[in-house]
């Protein structure tokens, strides 16, 4: 009955958070920040780990150093301890939009599972959340249409993780990969014959070598022969 | 064996060869008295393609009401446009209470309207800001594409639209691909009053340099301090980066705004609206987005005094090849190599036609004019696709009132039923739904549509592209779809019909008719004969070898 209740009272929390979004959200004319938590353990946490400042940097300046990207974050990936706080700083480096959102969250501390922060343009905003205890690979990413598509997308590994995220770019490879032309120069093409040659010769080497080849066999044999005659005497 | 023997052998052999080829099965075969059963559908997929006409997702948007005091009128169609964004396009983002404002997916410094400086009731200092969004793009995450945005059913191009700079997710919910409602096919229509000093910044959230030309619009060349204004290729807004256009229009009219870098690929892939100069009126308070285009649920005070409602009809097209390049891969040089060097527009088609973002039937949902009898309507057309367009409204007659934004003198306002609008053109139209046989023919669900054959298909099935509805509103149900059309919608509102997965007359009386014909059962009598036949020459063949062998040794 009590966990009934208390499940009432979560949906209900859900259900005006999705009419109004005023549920954990704070907004100005420079960005919002929602679901932050710097107080609430998760049920699974006694107490605090560890105290995270960590700094994330969004821009397209940041994918220079990805190729075939194009928006990024500074860092791609971030490890904490179980139960760790974290407090972000989120420094958005272009003149546009972007997001910094964090999924899979509980959802009875981070309505929907996630923790977002968003800047409408060049500026910084600051925020903390309260990780739990499991071991996990949490997406960190924007959202913006093809921002995380194109690099703006990292993981956040709570006691190591369990495993990384498909492109993060720098660290995992894509699941469905881009595909490129070789680049196919006169050496390639001539190491290629040679290979082709050698194996081709092979044949024609036993056969003109045929009566070496089964002398030196033979030999080989006779001595495993004697080897095998003699252990069996000891 | 003898000489005898040997002969006997061969003539049997051509024999039995002359049968063979009498009885040989094909790939195809004539079908005699029982010609193969009738194929309703080549669906392999057996759950249900069908889709609800109508999802009436949003029944409260339709009525008139008043938010923030702006009045926003009735909008009869079933997927009109979401009242908070209109109230927010009136009164700019920085008049509006933070709970109208979170009723949007609007950002905060979106749309800013501010200084009177005329002292006539309205705002006039305008900043606009938008952003670029690719719909239906890739991802390298899987076989998906992502921002989906449905033109009709399973029909999902990849697109390039500019949008009003929104807030928060881009996606509709957590579990889905589909992109928020403020993110679609067309780029917004933009109005903006006379005289009013209006900043539009480009936010290029694209991953593709682009900017933003403001065709037909009074602007200066270059900016007060200096800079472009003119949205040309040299001087791209590159990712990342945002520049502002600087414009106080003298004149006005339907004028446009699109995307001048790569110019030809880059409008072709959806980046180019609507940009409207309404006259300078006390109290105009301007509804400066008109998200997906379609119906002004808050025309100006110049339209008021002279029309009932106000239309804007936003003609677009996509070649497939074109918008596929997007959705083939993810590294930005090898879309823009792709597109550049690659595609070659001159041998290209346009395979979709869109009215409003939309094609057929999809039209009925947001792209239809709805009108009482005795109604004076403004449609404000503009021709954003490659080709020609010949725009023809069943069963009415309208009259040109203005032409690029130019108003036509009186004595030049020509009545007609097909207007020809050369791409890029505007045309301001005068609609009366008067019931006198010549402007009306009396009320119905009359189809306007562009009288170019390829125009009312999709990727050549037809009906399809920029089809839509003139809906007499006695003629439409509670959900604002048209009456009596309960089988069409059973056919159209299916992927698998755009599929071409589906007979074109799969149901009613006329279905086993003129469905698709199915396979034919092949005829086992023959091959069994067939087959005895062929074994028979290859053994006689072998034989008469061998034998003839073993004579010569001996």
């Amino acid at each position: 009955m009590k966990a009934l209740i208390i499940g009432l009272l979560l949906l209900s929390v859900i259900e005006s958070a999705s009419a109004m979004n005023h549920g954990g959200m704070v907004m100005d004319e420079k960005g919002m920040i929602m679901n932050a938590n710097s107080d609430n353990l998760p049920r699974d946490c006694p107490k605090i780990s560890e105290n995270v400042d960590i700094t994330i940097r969004a821009g397209q300046k940041h994918a220079l150093k990805f190729t075939g990207k194009m928006f990024a974050f500074d860092q791609q990936e971030w490890n904490v301890k179980p139960c760790a706080k974290i407090n972000i700083t989120f420094i958005n480096d272009d003149q546009i939009r972007h997001q910094l959102m964090i999924h899979g969250l509980p959802g009875y501390l981070y309505p929907e599972g996630m923790f977002h922060l968003e800047l409408y343009g060049e500026g910084q905003l600051q925020a903390s959340l309260i990780m739990p205890s499991q071991k996990k690979t949490y997406l960190v990413h924007c959202e913006l249409p093809q921002h995380m598509e194109k690099g703006m997308k990292a993981q956040l590994k709570v006691d190591g993780g369990n495993g990384d995220l498909p492109s993060i770019p720098g660290i995992s490879a894509p699941v469905k990969a881009d595909v490129y032309p070789v680049d196919w120069a006169r050496l390639t093409v001539a190491i290629l014959l040679l290979c082709v040659l050698a194996g081709f010769a092979i044949p024609f080497f036993v056969i003109i070598n045929a009566q070496s080849i089964k002398n030196r066999i033979q030999k080989v044999l006779g001595k495993l022969n004697l080897k095998r005659k003699q252990s069996g005497i000891n | 064996m003898t000489k005898k023997h040997l002969i006997l052998v061969i003539l049997l052999i051509i024999v039995l060869s002359t049968i063979a080829v009498f009885v040989a099965p094909g790939l195809t075969q004539k079908a005699g008295i029982a010609p193969p059963a009738t194929v309703y559908s080549r669906s392999t997929d057996n759950t249900s393609s069908v889709e609800k006409p109508c999802s009436n997702e949003h029944p409260e948007w339709r009525p008139t009401q008043v938010i923030e005091g702006v009045t926003i009128d009735a909008a009869p169609s079933c997927e009109t446009d979401n009242p908070y964004d209109i109230a927010v396009s009136v009164k700019g983002t920085n008049n509006v209470s933070m709970a109208t404002l979170m009723q949007t997916n609007l950002a905060q410094d979106a749309l800013t309207m501010t200084d009177d400086l005329d002292k006539d009731g309205d705002p006039d200092v305008i900043h606009i800001k938008l952003e670029v969004v690719e719909l239906n793009g890739a991802s390298p995450d899987g076989d998906f594409l992502i921002n989906t945005f449905d033109i009709a059913p399973g029909i999902q191009p990849g697109l390039w639209v500019y949008a009003p700079k929104s807030r928060g997710m881009a996606l509709k919910n957590f579990n889905s691909v589909v992109a928020n409602p403020l993110l679609r096919a067309p780029s917004p229509v933009i109005r903006v009053e006379q005289g009013d000093k209006v900043y539009i910044t480009l936010e290029n959230t694209h991953y593709l340099p682009h900017t933003i030309h403001l065709h037909g619009v009074d602007h200066p060349w270059l900016t007060a301090k200096g800079e472009d204004n003119d949205g040309m290729e040299e001087h791209a807004v590159f990712p990342g980066k945002s520049h502002t256009y600087e414009i106080q229009p003298r004149h006005a009219g339907s004028m446009l705004y699109h995307c001048h870098v790569q110019t030809a690929q880059h409008l072709m892939m959806g980046m180019s609206s609507m940009f409207i100069v309404e006259e300078n009126q006390p109290n105009n308070w301007l509804q400066t987005f008109n998200i997906g285009a379609g119906q002004v649920r808050h025309p100006s005070v110049a339209v008021k005094k002279s029309y009932s409602q106000e239309y804007d009809l936003h003609y677009q097209s996509v070649d497939k090849k074109l918008s596929q390049i997007i959705q083939s891969a993810n590294d930005p040089r090898l879309i823009a190599q792709r597109m550049r060097l690659d595609y070659n527009m001159t041998e290209s088609f346009e395979n979709y036609f869109m009215l409003n973002g939309h094609s057929f039937p999809y039209t009925l949902r947001d792209g239809m004019i709805i009108a009482d009898e005795n109604e004076n309507i403004k449609l404000h057309v503009a021709n954003l696709q490659r080709s020609s367009i010949a725009l023809h409204i069943h069963g009415h007659k309208a009259t040109v009132i203005a032409l690029d934004g130019v108003d036509q003198p009186a004595g030049m306002q020509v009545t007609r039923d097909v207007f020809d609008i050369a791409p890029a053109q505007r045309i301001d139209l005068h609609l009366q739904t008067q019931n006198d046989g010549l402007h009306s023919y009396g009320p119905g669900l009359w189809m306007f549509h562009d009288h170019v054959p390829v125009g009312a298909s999709t990727d050549g099935m037809e009906p399809g592209g920029n089809l839509a509805i003139l809906a007499y509103k006695p003629l439409l149900d509670e959900q604002g779809m048209p009456k009596m059309h309960d089988e069409l919608f059973d056919q159209v509102f299916n992927k698998d019909y755009y599929a071409k997965k589906q007979a074109v007359w799969n149901a009613g009386d006329f279905a086993p008719l003129l469905g698709d014909a199915g396979l034919l059962v092949p005829d086992y009598l023959q091959l069994i004969i067939f087959g005895l036949v062929t074994g028979l020459i290859i053994g006689l063949l072998i034989f008469s070898v061998l034998a003839y062998k073993r004579k010569q040794k001996q």
